[in-house]
């Protein structure tokens, strides 16, 4: 580095001469350090901003964008007489035909729990679409066709790999099949289950160190409560004790053995063996092979010798998801014969809000904050603008003025709830406007936006420069002419990217809209400016607050939607604010 | 018959040679004492285009003009010289009102223009302003295209009907700007493109083209080269033949060069005023002496 020299070599002169020179010389490296410390401060801020919006944006696409597809499950659908009425197609029973059709494709479901957990795999929706098929096409009744309709959410957070994780292996050591009533057993060299041998071991293995802890820990309860001197509680610390020292040696003594002999229970990972499309879960794991249960109707056609089979590993076990290894099952086959499908999901973009995550769409949010935007832009800009104009242009300079411009500056900072007590008690109770409405909601964001616009009008008044005034007035301009044609022109750039500001403020404020209903369970897409509406930041937290699994995912593709919005929304001002940039 | 020029430098050798200035040649009264405020020579005319008296201008409590008496003579250039701060340019923004944009600022005393007191509250600003037209120091073009630079006025004041009739006042004032062959074809170029000379005649041409009786101009060619300047200054003295001109110079050669008469103002007093040539051969105060001399200033 050439400062590094000049400060080294520059030290020497320091003794000998005595020019001014030498002493800048002496300061430079020092200044430059400084400088570099600086950039170097400031490039850590840049670069630890970034990280953080990396951070956050990995996030929420990592978290939304399973959202944007939906899978759909095909149903043979029969359009019986007895169940679609010709006169009135309106009052069939549709979910009588959604059910009927997956009975006959899973007749092995057959107890009554398991009819409704079956009946659940498919959306509540199937229905309303049936309704809407027959209803356009009434000539349809008397037949049968091939349709796709929704999946449950829970059955779509499945194939999305949400509910457990999925392991396919292919084995192909051979095993033999025998049927006792239910039950299956499957008998084959060591080989062949080593996988779910290992497993159980591994589990035991867990318990047993589960168990050893807690022996530890009541051993030290124990010595302290006897140095306590508590005889009771010593008697029930020694029995405890004394049944997990019996638990620890069942275990090692269940590990050690060469052949197992073990249950599985629901704490532990499903093993489901595929054969040839008939699945039969493992209920229990013996000396010569394992033995489960067939998801099947009809197994007697199967062969009893199978080279080559299908182990389905479900790791998460079935205490620990909302599945049950039936209903698993169920999809798994499905799926087998390609009568599941991903699509892209064009009802998150079409449809209001639902208590069903698969029938729930962002459309009613997305249209309640337009119409909320638009009343807040249409009002907020013209008063903004023409209050700036006035106080900056036309306002004459005194106490009144001072006390206006105060005021304005202070409700700046007033926080927005304030804003929605004030459209409660002013905008609804006063002047009896409708609850829950984007006007209403519209009109308290206004009062918050305002103060906003007006500041950086001003802001964007001042910077313009006095000579363009003195130009137009030097030559016969009246003021108004003055501030029309040539200041507010170019005062419009800076206005717009205030009001863009304000109006993104407004977009993404929820706590106004509180008090006057718009933070609301809303199902219809608002169709106008006095329907009840919610908007995108309150459907975000709604959703957010639901327990089901796939209000998360829908959760964060709101929030891309919302995101989305807001760059449309600042890209346009860019846009607007190039268009009326002019330079002098 | 000097020239301009050479008035302008000659000048100064003549004082110098002359010494301190105790008998004035061409008879009347000479101050010598540099406290004497009283106005020497001639500040008016017969036949004035403009006149002001008494006039005095308050920024606050700030006493910036005192008593100020002065014409303007029809279809001639006054120059108004004097140091910085010494109110020239202030007096000159009475004329047409153009205090009025300083809150602070408050104008008292008679400017009679067309047989009217201009600061009478009758008087309204914008026809005024047509008339009394105004160039700055800086060149302060609107951004936008050198077309419609000139015809805003035009239109504003409703001098133009139709569209051929403002093309017509475009190119004419353009024209005696002496800018229309450097600009004829790019007229829908922002006004802001040209040259810093440019800048300053589009601005010159905009002011003309509303035929204001008066321009005022502010220093006008401070911020231009020399060239650019020259220029200016033939413009100025074509443009006498047909308004009344008052410029605030900075550039004593610059008045010497383009006036008829000059006024040197000192710390918000008018000192001197009279015909140029008077004034930088034969100045009868001692303070202009000195200024012209260049002692102070």
């Amino acid at each position: 580095m050439w400062c590094v020299n000049i400060v080294s070599s520059m030290s020497d002169l320091e003794h000998t001469g005595q020019r001014a020179i030498n002493t800048v010389y002496a300061g430079l490296g020092r200044r430059y350090a400084a400088e570099r410390r600086f950039r170097l401060y400031g490039m850590l801020a840049v670069l630890s901003g970034l990280a953080f919006l990396v951070v956050m944006f990995t996030s929420i696409i990592s978290n939304g964008y399973s959202a944007f597809r939906q899978h759909y499950v095909q149903l043979t659908v029969e359009y019986d007489e007895s169940r679609v009425d010709r006169n009135e197609p309106a009052a069939s029973d549709f979910e009588g035909i959604v059910k009927s059709s997956m009975r006959e494709m899973f007749p092995w479901m057959s107890g009554r729990s398991d009819k409704r957990k079956l009946y659940g795999l498919v959306s509540g929706d199937a229905a309303y679409a049936i309704r809407d098929r027959v209803g356009d096409n009434p000539s349809l009744i008397g037949s049968r066709e091939a349709l796709w309709v929704l999946l449950d959410d829970d059955a779509d957070m499945f194939f999305k790999g949400y509910v457990t994780p999925v392991r396919r292996q292919l084995m192909s050591s051979g095993i033999t099949l025998a049927l006792e009533g239910e039950k299956a057993v499957l008998t084959g060299d060591e080989a062949a289950f080593e996988v779910i041998v290992t497993a159980v071991r591994d589990h035991l293995q867990a318990q047993l160190a589960v168990a050893r802890k807690e022996f530890e820990d009541m051993g030290r309860l124990l010595e302290e409560t006897e140095a306590g001197g508590d005889r009771d509680e010593v008697v029930r610390f020694k029995a405890k004790l004394e049944s997990l020292r019996m638990q620890i040696s069942g275990l090692q003594a269940r590990i050690s053995s060469t052949s197992l002999n073990e249950e599985l229970g629901s704490g532990m990972p499903s093993f489901l063996i595929n054969l040839d499309g008939v699945y039969i879960r493992i209920n229990a794991i013996t000396a010569t092979g394992v033995s489960g249960v067939v998801f099947a109707e009809d197994v007697t056609g199967l062969p009893t010798i199978f080279d080559q089979w299908q182990l389905v590993t479900l790791e998460m076990p079935p205490a620990d998801r909302r599945l049950s290894d039936k209903e698993i099952v169920v999809l798994l086959a499905l799926q087998d014969r390609g009568q599941v499908e991903s699509r892209f999901n064009s009802v998150f973009f079409t449809a209001g809000d639902s208590r069903e995550p698969e029938q729930s769409g962002i459309l009613g949010a997305l249209k309640g904050s337009m119409y909320m935007l638009i009343v807040t832009l249409l009002l907020s800009f013209p008063i903004g603008v023409a209050a700036a104009v006035y106080l900056e242009e036309f306002a004459p300079q005194n106490q009144w003025t001072d006390f206006i411009e105060v005021n304005i500056n202070n409700l700046a900072a007033v926080p927005s709830i304030v804003f929605g007590l004030l459209g409660l008690a002013v905008f609804i109770n006063f002047f009896g406007l409708p609850r829950s409405a984007p006007l209403v909601g519209g009109l308290a964001l206004t009062l918050m936006t305002l103060p906003t616009i007006i500041i950086s009008g001003r802001a964007a008044l001042k910077s313009i420069p006095p000579s363009i005034r003195e130009a137009a007035l030097g030559i016969g301009a009246s003021r108004v002419q003055t501030v029309f044609y040539h200041v507010l022109p170019l005062a419009l750039p800076g206005m717009l990217t205030g009001t863009i500001i304000g109006m993104a403020q407004a977009l993404g404020e929820s706590a106004p809209l509180l008090m006057i209903g718009m933070v609301a369970f809303v199902v219809d897409v608002p169709q106008g400016f006095t329907d009840p509406a919610t908007v995108l930041p309150v459907q975000i937290y709604l959703w957010a607050d639901s327990p089901e699994r796939a209000f998360v995912e829908r959760t964060s593709a709101a929030i891309m939607v919302l995101l989305g919005f807001l760059i449309t929304m600042n890209a346009l001002a860019v846009v607007l604010r190039k268009r009326f940039e002019r330079r002098w | 018959m000097v020239t301009a020029e050479e008035l302008a430098y000659g000048m100064e050798r003549e004082s110098v040679a002359k010494g301190p200035l105790e008998i004035f040649e061409g008879g009347g009264q000479v101050v010598t004492d540099r406290d004497d405020r009283q106005t020497v020579g001639e500040p008016f005319v017969d036949n004035p285009r403009v006149s002001a008296r008494n006039v005095n201008v308050y920024y606050d409590e700030k006493h910036a003009i005192h008593d100020v008496s002065l014409d303007l003579g029809e279809n001639e250039v006054l120059a108004m010289i004097g140091p910085s701060g010494c109110g020239k340019s202030t007096f000159l923004r009475c004329l047409n009102r153009m205090n009025d944009t300083v809150a602070s600022c408050r104008v008292t005393g008679k400017i009679n223009f067309d047989g009217e007191d201009i600061n009478s509250p009758k008087i309204d600003v914008v026809p005024l302003r047509a008339q009394v037209g105004m160039v700055f120091q800086k060149p302060n073009p609107f951004p936008k295209s050198i077309y419609e630079n000139i015809a805003f006025g035009a239109r504003i004041h409703g001098l133009a009907r139709h569209r051929y009739e403002l093309d017509e006042i475009v190119e004419g004032s353009l024209q005696r700007a002496g800018l229309w062959d450097e600009v004829k074809d790019r007229l829908e170029q922002p006004g802001t493109g040209l040259s810093g000379g440019q800048q300053q005649r589009l601005c010159i041409a905009r002011t003309i083209a509303v035929s204001p009786e008066v321009i005022l101009m502010d220093e006008p060619c401070s911020a231009l080269d020399p060239i650019a300047t020259a220029k200016i200054e033939e413009l100025i003295d074509e443009l006498r033949k047909q308004f009344t001109i008052a410029i605030v110079t900075h550039s004593m050669q610059q008045a010497a060069r383009v006036s008829q008469r000059t006024a040197y103002f000192h710390l918000g007093d008018l000192i001197e005023a009279g015909d140029t040539k008077t004034v930088f051969t034969t100045p009868r105060h001692r303070l202009t002496e000195d200024y012209i001399t260049g002692r102070f200033g």
